[in-house]
Order: structure tokens, then sequence, then C-alpha cells
């Protein structure tokens, strides 16, 4: 079989400024015409494609994810290397950007679909399907202006998905819509997939890349880092993002300044920290079962006497929701004065969390809260396991009763 | 054989694609400009009448010009100079104005132009029936010469669209050109005898007047429709070449520009 997608040593370079000309500058030459400053967007990414096969794309922002989708899309053209495909692109880029709010829904089908590579005959005779697809029967004919960005979304997706493309470009496609409608997106993927589209997905989200993608390919600042199984790549960004945040540590918690603290980033980084937080220890381990007990001790180390430290601990889940937030100040735990080493430690009776993966935040503050001494955020990970598949934060023991009936 | 049946299948289907690409963004650019007002289409003659109006007073009434049947006269200038006007006038923002389409891939960027010409030429034509009303009170007829005409429209359609592809161009990159479009439009509007004749203009005068195509355009409508007399074939070859010429060059700089385009916006 045929790659439907080659790139070969692609480079696409950018002005950093762009070039906003007007009339004058042509007349006087100004200095940022004569040295263009430029940005090398991608340099020397090469792989292929194959019909069927779905290909992840992975990286920070502006690493380079969605240059890479423009030049598939013939939108724009590599400044070096050679960008070849084969077929009809469909696209689910910026959905719905191409709608006209004063037209109906299946005015606008019909304009998308024709748009993205239908007849018209064919528009049409797929509207039904697309209108379903999206299910928005009862509001098909009314203007796309009164839609909900949800509804609208759909639509566009619909439209999309129903163009037969031979390549399909994505980008984080899974954020339209409900749970119900991402889990008919994932299966008209799948579906297309088995049709021979071969499908190329940008995604921030290495559990999607896992479940979804063959390969993967990942990149920083335009340069392929790599591109192999869609497990090996996914576990190699993940463990480089996790090295990414030890070192920014403890610079930039977005604790300190939501709570209206200054970040000093002198004081709490690099050897001016007044007072240090070595390290902190999870007793019994970093994965335990819910419903049993943890420990987290925080070891401290202060060359000069400090004045009512105040210790903090935080459990937080990875999209930042804070589960427990306890400090030494409201326990009323009294701390003088605090020289030298030492230890403290919260014992927490039991963690009654619904199992799922959790970030320990620890940290020392002066004692007005002014500014962090120390503080370690997102280092320390938690695993809380168990078998309750509940939604929501919270997993106390708890049953049901059935009450009986009032006589 | 037929043409259609020595292209393949995939070269009809593409040619197929971009006739309903035509008329649906056709279809969306109307619909879009009126679907919410109450006069709807009717808007679309308002302009040209209003022009008329100004035109037949002062000129006619306030300043006496005699020219015969000067209503239709007139009429025809504004329509004829109005295509033109609105077309080129919006063609500068054709691209920055498309932005969905633009970044779409795939989509034949160098169809906007014609959409937006066909959708100017859709006004130009429901107003034609109120010209031939004109034309009729002031007792004239159709004649022979008249079937002319559908080849005055398809020189006036190139020459549109060829100037249209290099001004789309230009402007992504120096935004500046809308406007001294927009400027040139209106100084165009009176060195084109859109409400004069050029039987005023001095002889050695006039000859310059022709280097500007929309003279010779308007004439040749004038001479078939006021006085039946069928458009000088030179003038019209001239034109037909210039528009050709243009179309050609125009497109090709505005595909080798287009790469540019998405990433200028």
């Amino acid at each position: 079989m045929k790659p439907i997608i080659i790139a070969d040593r692609v480079g696409k370079e950018f002005s950093r400024c762009p070039v906003r000309g007007n009339w004058r500058s042509l007349v006087t030459r100004s200095e940022t015409r004569s040295v263009p400053e430029t940005l090398w967007a991608l340099r020397d990414v090469s792989f292929e494609v194959f019909p069927g096969e779905m290909l992840g794309i992975v990286g920070a922002n502006g690493a380079g994810k969605s240059t890479v989708l423009r030049l598939l899309g013939g939108v724009g053209r590599p400044t070096t290397g050679s960008m070849r495909t084969d077929g009809r692109i469909g696209a689910l880029l910026e959905l719905g950007g191409g709608f006209q709010g004063d037209l109906s829904g299946r005015e606008n089908a019909v304009l998308g679909a024709v748009v993205a590579g239908l007849l018209k005959r064919e528009a049409i005779d797929r509207l039904p399907e697309i209108i379903r697809f999206a299910d928005l029967e009862g509001f098909i004919d009314s203007p796309v202006r009164t839609y909900s960005t949800g509804m609208a979304m759909r639509l566009a997706f619909s439209v999309a998905v129903h163009t037969d493309p031979d390549i399909m470009l994505v980008d984080e496609f899974l954020s339209v819509g409900d749970i119900a409608f991402q889990a008919k997106c994932t299966d008209r993927i799948s579906a297309l997939r088995e049709g021979g589209c071969a499908i190329v997905f940008v995604s921030h989200g290495m559990d999607q890349v896992r479940e979804l993608c063959d390969r993967a390919l990942w990149l920083r600042r335009g340069i392929v880092m790599a591109c192999d199984t869609a497990k090996a790549v996914a576990a190699s960004y993940e463990q480089e993002m996790h090295a990414e945040t030890l070192r920014r540590t403890p610079g930039f918690s977005p604790r300190l300044t939501s709570r209206g603290n200054e970040l000093r980033l002198g004081e709490n980084r690099f050897g001016s920290l007044e007072m240090e937080v070595t390290r902190a220890i999870l007793r019994p381990a970093g994965t335990l079962a819910a419903g049993t007990p943890l420990e987290v001790e925080i070891q401290y180390h202060a060359d000069h006497a400090m004045i009512s430290p105040v210790f903090v601990v935080s459990i937080s889940r990875p999209d930042g929701t804070v589960c427990l937030d306890v400090n030494t100040e409201v326990a009323r735990v009294a701390l003088d004065a605090v020289k030298g080493g030492g230890g403290i430690r919260l014992v927490i009776d039991r963690i009654d969390l619904v199992p799922g993966d959790y970030f320990v935040d620890v940290g020392v503050f002066a004692s007005d809260w002014s500014h962090a001494y120390d503080y370690h955020w997102h280092v320390y990970r938690l695993t809380v396991t168990g078998g309750n598949r509940n939604k929501g934060i919270l997993a106390p023991p708890c049953h049901w009763l059935l009450a009986n009936p009032s006589s | 054989m037929s043409i259609t049946t020595n292209l393949n299948a995939g070269e009809r289907r593409r040619w197929q694609h971009a006739w309903d690409l035509l008329t649906v963004l056709v279809e969306r650019d109307l619909k879009i400009l009126y679907k919410r007002s109450s006069l709807g289409f009717g808007w679309a003659l308002v302009t040209p009448l209003v022009q008329l109006l100004i035109f037949s007073f002062i000129f006619h009434r306030v300043l006496a010009i005699e020219i015969e049947n000067y209503a239709s006269f007139v009429f025809i200038g504004v329509l004829v100079f109005g295509w033109f006007q609105t077309s080129l006038g919006q063609s500068s923002a054709m691209i920055t104005g498309n932005r969905a389409l633009v970044t779409q891939p795939g989509f034949p960027l160098t169809l906007l132009p014609h959409v937006m010409v066909a959708v100017r030429f859709f006004h130009f034509a429901i107003a034609m029936p109120i010209l031939f009303a004109l034309l009729w009170s002031g007792g004239i007829r159709p004649g022979w010469s008249w079937l002319s005409l559908p080849v005055l429209v398809g020189v006036q359609y190139l020459l549109i669209v060829g100037l249209s592809y290099p001004l789309a161009s230009i402007n992504v990159i120096y935004r500046d050109t809308q406007h001294i479009v927009g400027v040139a439009l209106q100084m165009m509007m009176f060195v084109t005898p859109v409400f004069y004749s050029l039987e005023k203009v001095m002889p050695e005068q006039a000859r310059w007047f022709y280097l500007n195509p929309m003279v010779g355009l308007l004439e040749s409508w004038r001479s078939v429709l006021l006085n039946d007399a069928w458009p000088d074939p030179r003038m019209i070859g001239a034109l037909l070449t210039l528009g050709i010429v243009l179309l050609v060059l125009g497109r090709k700089l505005f595909v080798r520009q287009s790469h540019l385009f998405a990433e200028e916006l």
C-alpha cells in the first residue's frame, strides 16, 4: 500500500513580525523589511501516513502542530522540503468558522458540504443523515445565529464527517458537545478509518492519543522529538512534561497568586530561600486504597530562626480542582520559632476520595501569608485506588437504605 | 465525439464542483445581503434609482443638458458603471473578508472573484426590466443589434474579473489598497461619461478618455440600446483582448500569491 501523505523534510519559516505592509514602506525602505527576522516553525519534519491510519501529533503550544495541519491542508506552502497528499482533504479545524448566522442550519449544511468538496446533489442527498447525526431535527430550519455554540459545533462536525474525505485533519475534536455526542464522534472517526480514510489528529490528551492513534509524532519547537507507536510517544512525552514541571517548581505556583500573595521568585526559588522544604514524603505510599489513612511528612530546613511559619498541604486533581487545603494556622498549631532541620507531619485519618490521580502540594509560608518561603507544586503524585467508580470528588463510606413507607 | 465524453470522470467532477460552488456561494451572498431586510431584493434597485433621479434632476432640469432620452441614457451609465464600481470596490477585501474559505483545505481560491462579480451582475440584471421600461416609454423598441448585448456583458465580466485578481492579491499584503481603490473608483466615475456625453468633450481630449476601458464599453451599450446600432467590432475586439490579457496575468499573480493569503490573515 502506498502512503497517502508523505512529508519529506518539511521546513516552514515565518517572519516574526509579519510584513503588515503599507505603501509607504514600498517607497521608504523601512528597517524591518531589509532585515527580516524569521522564525522556523518547522524544521526537517518527515513522516508518512497510510490509508486507514491515524497519526497523532503532540507537543506544547507553539510546537508547530497547527502549522503541520495547515500545510497538509494546502493552506500555505513549505519553505523547504515537500508535503505531498493524495485525495480529498476534510478538516475539523475551526469548527463552524464558515457558518453564516443569518442562514438556516440546512442552508449552512449544504454550503459547508459543497465547500468541503461534495457536489450540490450529493450534499442534498446526505442532508437527512447529517441532520440526524447532529441531532438537530427540530432546529434545522432556524437561523444558525439562534443556535448554541454546542449545536453549531455539532452541525459543523456532522457536515465534515459526511463528506467522504480521503484525509481528515482533526484538531482536538473530542471537545465537541456532551459525552454522548463525543462517543458518536469517536465511532464515526473509526468508521471513516475503516473506509480507508487517513486521519491526522492534533491533541493535548495523551489518553486520547493512546486510545485512538496508531502512531504519534511529537514536535518541540518545530523539531521532531519522536515518531513512533502512539503508546511509546505518549509515554516519553508525559515523562518530559513531568520533568518540566519539576524544573519549574516552585516558581509558578498558581495557588500563590490565587491567594493574593506576592509571587516573589527570588525568595521561593534558588539560594535566597529563607526556609526550604527539602522534601515531602507520602506514607504509607504514593498509591493507596480509598478509605485508608495517609500521612504527609514535610521535611524542612531553615538557616535562620523563622518566626511562626505556616505549613500548608493541599490535594488537588490534575484539572486543578482542590479537594483538600489545610494549614497549620487554621489548625492552631503553635510554631514559635523554627531553626535548623526538622519535619512536620499531617495525618489524614481516611482518604475518602474517588479513585484517580491527584497531586499533593506542600509549602511553607511567612506567618502573615505575605509570601511563600518555599512551595512544591505538582511534584508529589498520589494515586487513589479502589473499585468505586462514582462521579464527583468524595468517596466516603456510604450505603443505601430503603425507607419504610410511612403508615 | 463530444467534449464531455473526452474529459475523464475526475475532470468532469471538478468542473461540476466548481459550478456548484459558484452557485451556492452566490446564493449565500445574495441571501445574506437581503434576508433580514423588509424590502429584500428591492434594495438592489434603490441605489441605481436614486442615482437616476439625482442625475436627471441636476443635469437635465437644472443644467439643461440636451441629450435625447436622458433618463435612459443616464440609467445605462449608472447600471453599467455601477456593476464595475461595486465589484471592484469589493474585490480588494475579497480574501481578507473570506477567512473561513481561504483556510479551507482544497478550496479553489480562484473562484472567489467569479462569485463576487456574479453577485454584482445579479444586481445589474434585476435592474434591467426598469431600464427596458424606460426605453419603451422613450419610444425605443428592441432591434437586431440587441443580440450583441450578451457579448458586452461577457466582455465586461472578463474585464472586472481580470482586474479583481490583482487587486485582491495586492490588498492581502498592502491593506491600503482597498482605500486607494475606493478613491480611484470615485474619480473614475467622473472621467467615465456616466451622466454626460463624450460629444461635449473636445476631440483632442476625448481620445485620451478611451484609455479607460469603461468608456468604450459604455458607448457600445448606448449605441445598441439607444440607436439600435451594432457596436464597433474593433472596439469590442480591443476590449476583449484587454480583458483576456488582464485575466490571464491577474490570475497568474493571484495564484502565485495565494499561498501567502492564509499566512497574512
